[in-house]
C-alpha cells in the first residue's frame, strides 16, 4: 500500500469523480461528504508521500512498470511533494466549506459541481505529480477544462469571463504543447530528467531556443503574469465563491510550480540565469506586475476583483523571486508558493462568507461586520496581517527572505516594488476594516440598519471551521517557518 | 537554397496555418469564429507533430510479416529494421491531443451557449454595448 | 485590436519559422526523434506487447498513463457541459 501510494494521490480522486455522479444521487447530503472523505484519502496520502521524499529522498513510481524515456513515471522530490500535500489539503479545506455555498449558488447542480469539482483537484495533483513533459500537458487541460466550467456556472457575466479565459487558456495550453513538440524534434524525448541530460549539449540550438520562449510564454497565460493577466479578474470575480476558493490559490500557483520545473529541472539552471537574460526579464516583469497589480486594486470597490488583483501583484512576487536568481531569493520563492496557496485560501473564504451573508461582494457590504461575524473577521484581520507581511504570520518570512536575496543580488528595483506593495496592502485592508466597524454610515438608507448589526450573526459552522484553521495555519506556519525550511523548502531549492 | 527549402517546408506551412488560426482567435469579434480559429491553430500543431514522425522511404508503424498474437517467441529470428518503420510516438502523442482539442471545443460551444442565452448575440462588440 | 493582433500573429510565426532553421530535414531517418525513443517501441513492441501495430502498443501500453489521462479529459468535458447547460427546472417554462 506504500509504495502505491503516489499513484493513489491522483487515482482516488480519479476514480471518486467518476462514481461521484452516481453516488450524489443516493442523497442530499452524501455528494459533499463523498468529495471530504475523498480529498482526505488523497491528502492522507499526500503526507506519506511527503514523509518518504524527507526520509528517503525523490520517489521514483513507473507507470506500468516500464523504464523511464519509453513509459511514463512520477518523480517527487521535496518540491513537489510540498505541492502535492498543498494542493491536496487545500482542496480538502475548500470541500469542507463549501457545503452552504454550494447549496446556495448552485441549488440544482450539486451533484455535477463536486463531480467537476474533484475532477478539477485531479487534474492540479497530476501536473504536480508527473515527470513527463507530455502528460503534464494531458493534465493541464483537465484542470483547464474544469476550471472553465467551474467560472462559466457563477454569477452573470460569468460565462463571458469564462469564454475569454478559454481562448486565453488554450494559446497558452497550445504554446506549452508547442514548445514541448520543439524539444521533442530535436532531442527526442518526452521525459524531464532524459531531457535534463540532452539538452546542455543543445543550448546553442535555435530551436531549444524558441521551445523554452514558448514554455514560459504560454505558463506565464496560465500563471496571469502582468501583461497576460486579462483573463484573470473577470473570471474569479464571477466565479462561484467555492470555484473561486478552489481555483484562484491553486491554478497560479501549479503554472508556477511548473515554470520551476521547466526552468530549473527541465532546464540547468545556468541556461536561464547566464545564456539566456531570462532571469532578468522576469526581474522586470515581476516588478511591473507588483505595480500594476497594487495600482489596479487600490482602484477597485468589489472585494474579490481586488483580491483578484492582489493575485498578480503576488505572482509578480513569485517571478520576480525567480528573476533575483539567487538561492535565498529562490527559496523565498518556494516558501511563497506555500504562504500564497494559504492566504488567498484565507482571503477567498472570507469573499465567501460576505457573499454568503450579503448575496453580493462590494467592499461596502463589510459594513458593521466586526459586530455580526467577530470570529470571521478575526480570521480575516490574521490573513490580511499575513498578506501585508507582519511578523508572526507566514506572510512576513517570505517577504524576508525575497528582500534579503533582492538585497544580495542589488536588484534595488524589486525591494521598492514589494515595500509599495505591501503598503498598499496595508492600505486595502486597513479601509475595508475601517467600514467593518462602521455602524451609522447608511442609517439614512434604513433607519433600522443600526439595531440589526448588533445581534451577532455568524456564518454557518461548516463555513466558519475552515476559515479559522486557515487564519490557524497562518500562524503556525508562520512560526515553524525554520522546520519547514530546513526539511522541505532547503533540499527544493535548484544547485545555482 | 532550393534544398534547404524543401527540408523544412512542411514547418513552415503549419506554422502558416497556425497563425491564421491564431490571428481568428485575436482578431476576430464574432466568438464562435474565435473558436474556428482555436480548432485551426490547435490541428496546424497536430499536423505539425505528425509530420516531424515521418522518415522517407518508411512505411505505417504496424510490423509486416507479424505473426501475431504469442509472436514473442519467435521474436529473435525475426529482423526489424528501424528505418523502415515511420516513428510511432508522435502519432500516439497527437491522438491523446486530438481528444484534448475536441474537449475543449466542446466545453467551448457549451460556454458560447450560456452566453448567447445571456446577452442574444455572439458578436463580442454587441456584448461589451449590452453591458454598458 | 485587428492591427495589434496581426502584429503579434506575424511576431509570433516568425519566432517559430525561426526555431525551425536548425530542426532537422524533413524525412530524416536519424533526426533525434527517430533514433532517441522510438526505435525500442518499433523493435520490441512484439516481444512486449505481442501487438505488430506499434502505435496501439504505445498507446494503451507504454504510455497507456496518457490515454487514462486523454478519457479523463473527455470524461471532464462531458461533466463540464452538463454543469454548464443544465437549467433550473423553472426555466424550462421560458
Amino acid at each position: 500500500m506504500i509504495e502505491q501510494a503516489p499513484a493513489l494521490i491522483v487515482i482516488i480522486p480519479l476514480l471518486c469523480a467518476v462514481l461521484s455522479p452516481l453516488v450524489g444521487r443516493i442523497g442530499k447530503n452524501v455528494g459533499y461528504v463523498w468529495v471530504v472523505l475523498t480529498l482526505a484519502s488523497s491528502t492522507i496520502f499526500a503526507f506519506i508521500t511527503l514523509k518518504q521524499v524527507i526520509t528517503h529522498g525523490v520517489v521514483h513510481y513507473r507507470m506500468g512498470g516500464w523504464l523511464p524515456p519509453w513509459g511514463i513515471e512520477y518523480v517527487i522530490d521535496h518540491l513537489n511533494a510540498m505541492m502535492l500535500v498543498l494542493v491536496s489539503g487545500a482542496a480538502l479545506l475548500v470541500a469542507l466549506y463549501s457545503k452552504r455555498s454550494v447549496e446556495q449558488e448552485l441549488p440544482d447542480k450539486t451533484v455535477y459541481f463536486y463531480t467537476v469539482f474533484l475532477l478539477q483537484v485531479t487534474g492540479f495533483l497530476g501536473i504536480v505529480i508527473t515527470g513527463d513533459v507530455f502528460n503534464l500537458y494531458v493534465f493541464l487541460e483537465v484542470a483547464s477544462l474544469a476550471g472553465y466550467a467551474l467560472i462559466a456556472i457563477g454569477e452573470k457575466g460569468a460565462p463571458l469571463a469564462s469564454f475569454r479565459y478559454v481562448v486565453l487558456g488554450t494559446v497558452g495550453a497550445c504554446f506549452y504543447l508547442l514548445g514541448v513538440g520543439y524539444l521533442y524534434i530535436v532531442t527526442g524525448s518526452l521525459n524531464m530528467a532524459d531531457l535534463s541530460n540532452l539538452l546542455p549539449a543543445l543550448y546553442g540550438s535555435k530551436v531549444v531556443l524558441v521551445a523554452f520562449a514558448f514554455l514560459l510564454v504560454g505558463l506565464a497565460l496560465k500563471m496571469a503574469l502582468f501583461p497576460l493577466h486579462v483573463w484573470l479578474p473577470d473570471a474569479y470575480t464571477k466565479a462561484p465563491s467555492t470555484a473561486s476558493a478552489l481555483l484562484a490559490p491553486l491554478m497560479t500557483k501549479v503554472a508556477i510550480y511548473v515554470m520551476l520545473r521547466i526552468m530549473f529541472t527541465v532546464f540547468k539552471p545556468y541556461f536561464s540565469i547566464e545564456i539566456l537574460p531570462v532571469t532578468d526579464i522576469m526581474l522586470w516583469v515581476g516588478i511591473i506586475a507588483i505595480f500594476a497589480g497594487a495600482i489596479m486594486a487600490l482602484a477597485q470597490v468589489d472585494f474579490k476583483r481586488m483580491l483578484c488583483y492582489i493575485i498578480v501583484a503576488e505572482v509578480g512576487y513569485m517571478v520576480g523571486g525567480v528573476g533575483v536568481a539567487n538561492a535565498i531569493a529562490i527559496k523565498g520563492t518556494i516558501l511563497h508558493i506555500l504562504n500564497d496557496v494559504v492566504m488567498t485560501l484565507g482571503l477567498f473564504a472570507v469573499a465567501g462568507i460576505l457573499t454568503y451573508t450579503m448575496r453580493q461582494h462590494d467592499l461596502s457590504d463589510f459594513k458593521a461586520f466586526f459586530k455580526k461575524m467577530p470570529i470571521t473577521m478575526a480570521a480575516f484581520v490574521i490573513v490580511a496581517l499575513a498578506i501585508i507581511g507582519v511578523p508572526p504570520t507566514c506572510g512576513f518570512f517570505s517577504k524576508w527572505y525575497l528582500i534579503q536575496g533582492a538585497v544580495m543580488a542589488g536588484a534595488w528595483s524589486y525591494v521598492v516594488a514589494l515595500l509599495f506593495s505591501s503598503l498598499v496592502n496595508v492600505i486595502l485592508f486597513f479601509r475595508i476594516f475601517e467600514i467593518g466597524y462602521e455602524f451609522h454610515a447608511s442609517h439614512d438608507a434604513h433607519g433600522f440598519d443600526h439595531e440589526v448589526s448588533q445581534v451577532i450573526q455568524e456564518a454557518p459552522l461548516s463555513m466558519l471551521i475552515p476559515t479559522v484553521i486557515i487564519a490557524v495555519l497562518i500562524i503556525m506556519i508562520g512560526l515553524y517557518n525554520q522546520p519547514i525550511i530546513a526539511g522541505i523548502i532547503q533540499h527544493a531549492v535548484p544547485k545555482l | 537554397m532550393l534544398e534547404f527549402i524543401i527540408s523544412k517546408y512542411n514547418f513552415w506551412i503549419y506554422i502558416i496555418l497556425m497563425m491564421i488560426g491564431f490571428y481568428a482567435m485575436i482578431a476576430k469579434t464574432n466568438l464562435v469564429k474565435k473558436i474556428i480559429g482555436m480548432n485551426i491553430f490547435q490541428t496546424a500543431i497536430i499536423l505539425f507533430f505528425v509530420s516531424t514522425a515521418y522518415k522517407s522511404d518508411a512505411t505505417l508503424p504496424i510490423l509486416l510479416n507479424s505473426q501475431g498474437h504469442g509472436a514473442g517467441h519467435h521474436a529473435a529470428e525475426q529482423v526489424i529494421e528501424v528505418s523502415q518503420y515511420i516513428n510511432p510516438l508522435p502519432h500516439v502523442l497527437m491522438l491523446t491531443a486530438i481528444v484534448v482539442m475536441v474537449a475543449t471545443l466542446g466545453v467551448a460551444l457549451a460556454i458560447v451557449i450560456r452566453v448567447y442565452r445571456d446577452y442574444g448575440t455572439l458578436n463580442e462588440d454587441e456584448i461589451i454595448k449590452a453591458i454598458k | 485590436m485587428k492591427v495589434l493582433g496581426f502584429i503579434v500573429t506575424v511576431l509570433t510565426g516568425a519566432l517559430l519559422i525561426y526555431g525551425t532553421l536548425d530542426m532537422p530535414n524533413y524525412g530524416d531517418p536519424d533526426s533525434p526523434a527517430s533514433s532517441h525513443v522510438s526505435p525500442r517501441y518499433i523493435t520490441d513492441t512484439e516481444i512486449d506487447t505481442a501487438t505488430p501495430n506499434i502505435v496501439t502498443s504505445v498507446l494503451a501500453d507504454y504510455r497507456g498513463y496518457d490515454t487514462l489521462g486523454e478519457t479523463t479529459v473527455i470524461f471532464t468535458a462531458g461533466m463540464s457541459c452538463i454543469l454548464i447547460l443544465r437549467r433550473r427546472k423553472k426555466s424550462y417554462k421560458v
